[in-house]
């Protein structure tokens, strides 16, 4: 009896916790639609027209829904790896980089590598981390030791990460043919296929592990305390004793290797071999993907798979409605700005701050990027 | 072919010039404005179909600055009044931009990839009178389009806003000292928006040129990170006027060279590509480096 009534209030807290932090985001998507649906409006189509072709198109049926799942893979690793950083309140945008340049390493051994099968798949993943970890070694080390904007650094890495893959792809390694792509990766480097419909492949129970264990650790180890105190107050927690620098490098560090296995997944589970300029910008779509998560992890789930729904029905509403896949990233976009946004609005009588990013906005030196460097 | 390349150089390097002026507006105020591609494509994409309706250079040019101004302005808004980050923004706004351009082109103007037309109006080329006979400069400088004079011209006129003007120097207080600029009484945030409406402005110049000048075409994400590059410059020369747009002009012969070069030698364009991105990190280094050697004030330095 007396148990009874006293998990009934910690029930609701919980829920009532769950409801407010899921508030904000569901917010943000519904009006992200609303929006959109006026811009379906004024191009002359049906607003419930799109958008029940685009739900059926993302979840109608294991061929769909495996599409659905396949597009959420690369989005789970980008966004957890934004999401990382963000909860530090670093900016890592360096991700579509990282992911290449991990992308490129897996590419690399996958093919070369002269070791026993059973290793070839342990060696990719390994390359793979190295690289997305070693590309976004160069921001954080300028940033703690020269302090040189990591904003910059990561948005100029990007573009050159492009070109290097690029002409490595096309000059160095190229595979024999006209496409400029590395030569295949050997079947045990693959990571398994398990459906005929898509490319959904085991990659993406890595991605959900990655996902639970980092949950797991942001709430249960000190260090994953450490690291959100350096988001909220980085002032703060090195007066309490936390190692700035060395922790910042070692998000970082995460944070890139993490991006590095969106692309370990691409080249070993999706295309087989490296291919130049591979990616659609997943690296960016992850910055969305941790926005709407609020830089949780589990959020990080549910998000991806809410924008690689939009991706997959995009596809089939081009083809079926001939509405541009395109108006997805405008929807996906609308919401990143709507997050971004702090609007002050009042509920129940109280004003509340719905503020998507406020752990990270605490950063000493945002907006003032641009005269510091 | 030596004076080819230059004579493109100076082509290729004008919507770069154009986005570097809108962004050193915003860098001199402190505001680290990303979004210039964002504002290009759109400028780009209302430039070239306006011209198409209507079949006047006039329109087009107006629709392409109207349409990124009211792109800066959104970003502005956000970043101003609803505290957004400015980064985060300026991301949203870019991709928002180009998925926008990219779905009105097909459902306005029913293609795919590549909007191209004869319909398309097309700037005629200016003779400069006494300088077309000039025996090198000659063909180097006469023969551009209107909008490629308009860029090099518009540059003493920015250093003069910038540096001769009492608004200019409220631009270059807020970006140095924003809190002594507030307590002095000088209006921050109506400021940076102004910076940023003539972010929207050059930048709807160089998407209209790009569009209307460049080539008579419009194709998605056609401004190639243009805006990125002239980001680069900026931080390159420190947001200088004269500096930025000579580093722009550098970073635009880079670019001409890696579309000829490999043509003669064979040379991979990507290395030449990459020129502006690595040259910009490098020198974003060596400040880093002076200003640590100088024992200066540098990110966190509250932890030794």
């Amino acid at each position: 009896m007396s148990a009874a009534s006293n998990a009934r209030p910690a029930q609701q807290a919980l829920a009532s916790r769950v409801i407010r932090a899921l508030a904000g985001p569901l917010f943000a998507v519904a009006l992200s639609f609303v929006i959109g649906g006026l811009l379906v409006l004024a191009l002359g189509r049906n607003p419930l027209d799109v958008y029940g072709v685009l739900l059926t198109g993302a979840f109608s049926g294991w061929p769909n829904l495996s599409v659905t799942l396949q597009m959420m893979t690369p989005l789970l690793f980008t966004g957890l790896a934004v999401a990382i950083a963000f909860r530090s309140g670093i900016w890592n945008i360096g991700g579509e980089g990282q992911m290449l340049m991990g992308a490129l390493c897996a590419g690399i051994v996958g093919y070369a590598a002269p070791l026993p099968d059973i290793l070839m798949l342990p060696a990719c993943i390994l390359a793979a981390l190295i690289g997305g970890a070693a590309w976004a070694a160069i921001p954080a080390v300028l940033r703690v030791f020269l302090g040189v904007n990591e904003l910059v650094i990561c948005l100029m890495l990007n573009p050159i990460a492009l070109l290097l893959t690029g002409y490595i792809s096309a000059r160095v390694l190229k595979a024999p043919g006209p496409t400029n792509k590395l030569p295949d990766v050997l079947d045990s480097a693959r990571l398994a296929n398990f459906t005929l419909y898509s490319q959904l492949n085991t990659g993406i129970f890595i991605a959900l592990g990655c996902c639970f264990l980092l949950a797991v650790f942001n709430v249960a180890t000190v260090r994953g305390f450490e690291w959100k105190l350096i988001g909220l107050n980085a002032r703060f927690a090195n007066y309490g004793g936390v190692r700035i620098r060395a922790n910042v490098i070692a998000i970082m560090l995460v944070s890139g290797a993490i991006a590095g296995l969106a692309g370990a997944e691409q080249v070993l589970g999706v295309y087989g071999a490296y291919y130049d300029n591979f990616s659609p910008g997943y690296g960016f779509d992850g910055i969305a993907v941790a926005m709407l998560a609020n830089s949780n992890p589990i959020g990080v789930i549910l998000s991806s798979f809410l924008f690689g729904a939009l991706n997959s029905g995009s596809s089939v509403l081009q083809m079926q409605l001939g509405v541009s896949k395109y108006l997805v990233q405008v929807l996906q976009f609308l919401v990143v700005l709507i997050l971004a946004a702090q609007f002050t609005f009042s509920w129940r009588g109280r004003r509340r701050v719905l503020a998507a990013a406020s752990p990270a906005v605490s950063v000493p030196t945002e907006n003032r990027a641009a005269t510091e460097v | 072919m030596l004076s080819d390349i230059a004579f493109s150089s100076i082509r290729i390097a004008t919507p770069l010039i154009f986005a570097a002026l809108g962004g050193l507006y915003t860098f001199q105020a402190g505001i680290l404005n990303i979004a210039l591609d964002g504002f290009m494509i759109v400028g780009a994409f209302a430039a070239v179909s306006a011209a198409y309706a209507t079949g006047s250079l006039t329109v087009g040019i107006l629709a392409g600055v109207i349409s990124s101004i009211a792109l800066a302005a959104v970003l502005a808004l956000f970043n101003l009044r609803f505290r957004a980050h400015i980064f985060i923004a300026g991301i949203a706004v870019t991709f928002l931009a180009y998925g926008l351009t990219a779905l009105l082109l097909k459902s306005v103007l029913g293609q795919d990839g590549v909007f191209a037309s004869p319909d398309i109006p097309v700037f005629p080329p200016i003779r400069i009178p006494l300088l077309a006979d000039a025996p090198v400069l000659g063909p180097l400088l006469s023969g551009h389009t209107l909008l490629v004079y308009f860029a090099y011209l518009a540059v003493p006129c920015v250093w003069w806003t910038l540096y001769r003007t009492r608004w200019g120097l409220r631009v270059r207080m807020i970006g140095e000292a924003e809190d002594a600029a507030l307590s002095a009484g000088v209006p921050v945030e109506r400021i940076k928006f102004e910076t940023m409406v003539i972010s929207g402005l050059f930048c709807g110049l160089a998407g209209a040129y790009l569009s209307l000048g460049y080539v008579s075409l419009f194709a998605r994400q056609m401004n190639d990170e243009r805006g990125l590059i002239a980001l680069a410059a900026i931080f390159f020369a420190k947001g200088r006027p004269f500096a930025t747009t000579a580093v722009a002009l550098l970073f635009g012969v880079a670019t001409a060279l890696a579309v000829r070069l490999p043509e003669v030698t064979g040379a991979a364009p990507q290395l030449l590509q990459m020129i502006p991105y690595v040259v910009t990190v490098l020198a974003l280094v060596v400040v880093g480096w002076r200003a640590k050697r100088a024992g200066g004030q540098v990110g966190w330095r509250f932890e030794t």
